[in-house]
């Protein structure tokens, strides 16, 4: 059954709607960020080079922009975007596409490896648009009985689509992401069991076969993660630093810049994918605990923002950027504990990185705006 | 679709107890992350302080060997040879007073440059600093014997380059030096450090990426003091690929000769394709020099600027080119049917216009001329009635037809364009209408009119192969260092001057008149068994309002009449004359590529051929 959406539009902004702000989400989210700017600070506090010691003050710039972006979705009701939802996807899969043939024509060139950065944000985007598609795509084709396959390829394909574009980057975290945020909407909506049990077989048949697409750099870093030591200096160097750096803060930590691991001394990329290790190091197991709970309190708290919201669009909205959060902090911190093969995935808040905090904080806005809106009557 | 509902359906997932599923999972996943946080944080806490405290890992970077340059033949011009650098290794300092001390001490540096490198150290930084480059083998001695005295510094095997021939066109070439603070921040060069030395000039930094290959590291055990225990990985560099560029040798160390460090260009062409195939610019500067010392402030200026003290006036020089341009002239008037090759004009020294009167360089005049006459001795009368008559628009197309006033592109920077002024052009510079009399500078080459050496040289080309303008290129090909052709590079041509090849013969033979006819002012160029073509050219110097030096001595040419396989264009600034100071730069170039015996050992007979053009043909 297909519901009109038509007549629940609206931009009213309601003092109601700020009474109704989510104040624990709002509090988690600041304090992840403030405990990402420190960390910065201390992450690039040796830096060798001259921009690096700005770098935290490039993060607050970030957060500030982003913030920006958050108070604009605010004053929005959410369901303005169920009619922009697939053009903002297809959007999105343009930037990627762009990207792909920009890049390729300055590859030739190593002068433009700095260009590459900026290749990522398109990717950052593209996990907003894609919840959103997939959102609206549910809402679309509610039915009242399990998904099975007939349901799901159209779904999957939306997904699928910009990972192989994200994978050609090539950014094997970020595309992994994509697929896992889908299949875990797939697995809490609820699949038929024989779909479940034959993509599980199918991916298992797939995986093995998936190698074949891997990077040589790729293949090293899976290699490598299942036994780092093989490579101490290697592709292992990053996992095994990490380690070290992680297990020498012990239970209070080495104490604030004073860690001698990250600092751009051995760890390497650390204000970046291996941030969370520089914090580990100086703030030990308390620091770590703290982070990971506040982690853990930000996705149950918008697992109940999902739960709370008045329709099915909010719901898988706000699940899907749950499964983001959930994913990108389970990868990072299980990469730098090494539980995790190195793949690079940021980690939100803590990690470096202009396009990753400004989606962020998109979501973040997005899950507000779900949240303030959930007690509206539909007319 | 509608036999699927008839079917038996599961039930939809109860979407309160997905809730529950999805907290118990998450729950369950955290708990299992914060549980692996104890295991590395309390459990081996001991384990990993200790690997910590001992983790004495140093990486040390392997500076890969630099590509080679080749001339066309193979010769090579550039290559690398090891040179020791001198690092410190902040983390492994221990007392850096005692480390400034003994280091000026021993290898008696100055303080202050010391303490300069040392500015930008942080205190455990694990990376080398690098202090002194290009050390001598008693400096090596010296650093080896007391290294383990001052803990923290290290020698470093860099390659540097070396020219096995001398230096070979300085400004092609160019040189390297280390790499810049901005440079760094650019982000164009990814995997750059301090103390790395990279191509600043020329070809050496046009094809930075290329040549400079790509670094390796070595992994180190060390101690406390910063001593290897064991080497625990090794990565190799990679050396960098291997150019063979367009020039001769032989041909180019003739131009330098030639020049000998007179203020002066020379640009040698192949008119079939545009290589290039010598360049000089003189007076050069020697690229090995870079190395020598590394006294700071000397050392920054030179580097802060490399622009000025480097110019290299083959394609930044800009000069008049005198009557080097009446061929352009002479195609105008013959294209645009204003002249035909039988009309004639009297020249008697003065050409009286407006209230002004133009003269002729001969001041008795010339007589009637024709177009065959005018360009062998270079009348200015004559070319006076032809730009009049074509007034400045039409000229100035036939000067851009032949690739004038704009740059020639070569890959090789900061390349200048020239100018060749049209009525449009005035307007919009000084506000001010065209005056007719300006054409009349304007075609014998003066005026506003200024052109590089190189443009000369790719106009000559072009009279010389029937109208084609070539890019000139400098890089045949790009080889890996195992011999493999990555890029083979081809010929280009720009455009196609779209002239009738009958006017081009004349214009042609009348170049050749100019070197091998009685009377031809450019008779120094003439060669044995060989018909070269050139023409002279003076270009009037007026710097700063007063009248300057000497005036400019142009000479462009190419050789041999009938397939020409070579052209040129030679400059000396205040040379003076064209004839004198330019055309013997040519023969002796022409003599080196026809591999002819040079004139005063060679037969007698030439000699006194040759004597009484020379004497005609002092001014032009």
């Amino acid at each position: 059954m297909k519901r009109s959406h038509q007549n629940r539009q609206g931009t009213v902004i309601d003092r109601r709607f700020f009474q109704n702000i989510n104040w624990s989400l709002l509090g988690l989210v600041t304090i992840l960020i403030f405990i990402g700017v420190v960390n910065l600070y201390s992450a690039t506090y040796q830096a060798e080079e001259e921009q690096a010691g700005t770098i935290y003050l490039k993060q607050i710039y970030w957060v500030g922009i982003g913030c920006f972006f958050l108070l604009i979705i605010l004053f929005f009701d959410y369901h303005l975007l169920l009619p922009i939802a697939y053009p903002l996807y297809w959007f999105s899969i343009l930037l990627l596409l762009g990207v792909l043939l920009f890049g390729r024509s300055i590859s030739g060139s190593q002068r433009w490896l700095s260009v590459a950065s900026f290749s990522f944000q398109p990717s950052e985007l593209v996990k907003i648009c894609l919840v959103l598609a997939l959102a609206k795509y549910f809402f679309l084709n509610e039915i009242n009985r399990r998904y099975g396959f007939r349901d799901l390829y159209i779904p999957l394909g939306m997904a699928l689509l910009p990972a192989l574009l994200i994978m050609k980057q090539p950014d094997l975290g970020t595309a992994l992401l994509l697929l896992l945020v889908c299949l875990s909407l797939f697995l809490f909506l609820g699949m038929e069991w024989k779909t479940l049990i034959i993509s599980l077989g199918g991916t298992a048949l797939f995986l093995p076969l998936s190698w074949f697409l891997l990077k040589d750099y790729q293949k090293k870093r899976l290699l490598i993660f299942i036994q780092p030591e093989s490579d101490p200096l290697g592709a292992g160097y990053h996992i095994i630093q990490s380690k070290i750096a992680v297990g020498s803060g012990a239970f209070w930590g080495k104490g604030f810049l004073k860690g001698t691991q990250g600092q751009l001394r051995f760890l390497p990329e650390q204000h970046t994918d291996f941030a969370f290790s520089v914090l580990s190091e100086e703030w030990g197991f308390i620091g770590s605990l703290l982070v990971v709970t506040l982690f853990l309190l930000l996705i149950l708290t918008i697992l109940n923002i999902a739960r709370q919201s008045k329709d099915r669009f909010g719901m898988v909205l706000a699940f899907g950027i749950g499964g983001i959060f959930f994913w990108q902090s389970l990868i990072n911190m299980g990469m730098v504990v090494g539980l995790v093969p190195v793949v690079g995935v940021p980690l939100p808040f803590i990690s470096y990185g202009g396009s990753s905090i400004m989606a962020c904080l998109i979501g973040i806005g997005l899950l507000l705006n779900i949240h303030m809106r959930r007690f509206i009557i539909q007319s | 679709m509608s036999d699927l509902n008839l079917s038996k359906q599961e039930e939809p997932a109860d979407i309160q107890r997905q809730f529950l599923v999805a907290t118990a999972i998450i729950l369950a996943v955290f708990f299992g992350l914060a549980s692996r946080f104890w295991y590395l944080q309390i459990a081996k806490a001991a384990h990993f302080k200790k690997l910590s405290e001992h983790n004495r890992v140093r990486s040390l970077t392997i500076p890969p060997s630099r590509g080679i340059i080749f001339d066309r033949h193979g010769l090579i011009l550039v290559n690398s040879k090891p040179s020791f650098s001198l690092y410190v290794i902040p983390d492994d300092v221990q007392n850096w007073e005692f480390l400034k001390e003994q280091l000026c001490k021993l290898l008696d540096l100055d303080r202050e440059l010391v303490e300069e490198r040392l500015i930008q150290k942080k205190a455990n930084s694990i990376y080398p600093i690098p202090i002194r480059f290009n050390m001598s083998r008693e400096e090596v001695g010296l650093v080896e014997t007391y290294k383990y005295l001052i803990p923290g510094i290290y020698l470093e095997v860099s390659p540097q380059r070396n020219y096995p021939l001398g230096p070979v066109a300085p400004h092609v070439i160019g040189y390297l030096g280390e790499i810049t603070p901005s440079q760094l921040k650019s982000g164009q060069y990814p995997d750059g450090r301090m103390g790395d030395f990279i191509g600043q000039w020329g070809l050496e930094k046009q094809w930075q990426a290329d040549l400079g290959g790509k670094k390796g590291g070595r992994f180190l055990e060390v101690n406390v003091l910063g001593q290897e225990i064991q080497e625990l990985g090794i990565r190799e560099s990679v050396t960098g690929n291997n150019l063979v560029t367009t020039l001769d040798w032989e041909i180019q160390k003739v131009a330098q000769e030639a020049l000998n460090n007179k203020a002066g260009a020379v640009a040698v062409l192949d008119p079939r394709t545009g290589e290039v195939l010598a360049m000089h610019s003189s007076p050069a500067f020697d690229p090995s020099s870079f190395y020598r010392k590394l006294s700071g402030r000397e050392w920054k200026t030179l580097l802060s600027d490399p622009l000025k003290p480097f110019q290299n006036r083959v394609i930044q020089g800009q000069y008049p080119p005198g009557s080097t341009y009446k061929m352009i002239t002479a195609l105008g008037g013959l294209e645009e049917k204003v002249i035909t090759p039988e009309t004639q004009f009297y020249c008697n020294g003065a050409f009286p216009f407006g209230n002004r009167v133009f003269h002729c360089w001969r001041k008795g005049g010339h007589g009637m001329v024709n177009l065959h006459k005018a360009i062998v001795q270079s009348c200015d009368v004559y070319f006076y009635n032809v730009g009049n008559r074509l007034g400045v628009d039409r000229l100035a197309r036939y000067a851009q037809a032949f690739g004038l006033g704009k740059p020639t592109e070569i890959a090789l920077f900061p390349e200048k364009g020239g100018l060749i002024p049209t009525s449009l052009w005035k307007l919009n510079r000084y506000k001010s209408p065209w005056h007719p009399g300006e054409t009349l500078s304007l075609a014998i080459g003066q005026g506003y009119n200024l052109t590089t050496p190189l443009q000369m040289a790719a106009m000559t080309a072009a009279i010389a192969n029937g109208g084609t303008l070539f890019k000139p290129y400098l890089v045949k090909r790009l080889v890996a260092p195992q011999g493999t052709v990555l890029k083979e590079f081809q010929h280009q041509a720009m455009s196609s001057a779209s002239v009738d090849p009958k006017h081009l013969r004349l214009i042609q033979e009348a170049m050749a008149g100019v070197v091998n006819e009685g009377g031809g002012t450019g008779g120094a160029a003439r060669l044995p068994g060989i018909i070269a073509a050139g023409k002279t050219g003076t270009a009037q110097v007026v710097s700063l309002g007063k009248r300057g030096g000497r005036d400019h001595a142009w000479f462009v040419a190419f050789a041999p009449l009938e397939s020409p396989q070579i052209a040129m264009a030679v400059l000396m600034e205040h040379g003076g004359h064209g004839g004198d100071a330019a055309a013997p730069v040519a023969r002796k170039i022409f003599e080196a590529y026809f591999h002819l015996p040079p004139r005063g050992s060679g037969v007698a007979a030439n000699k006194d051929e040759a004597q009484p053009s020379e004497q005609a043909g002092n001014r032009d």
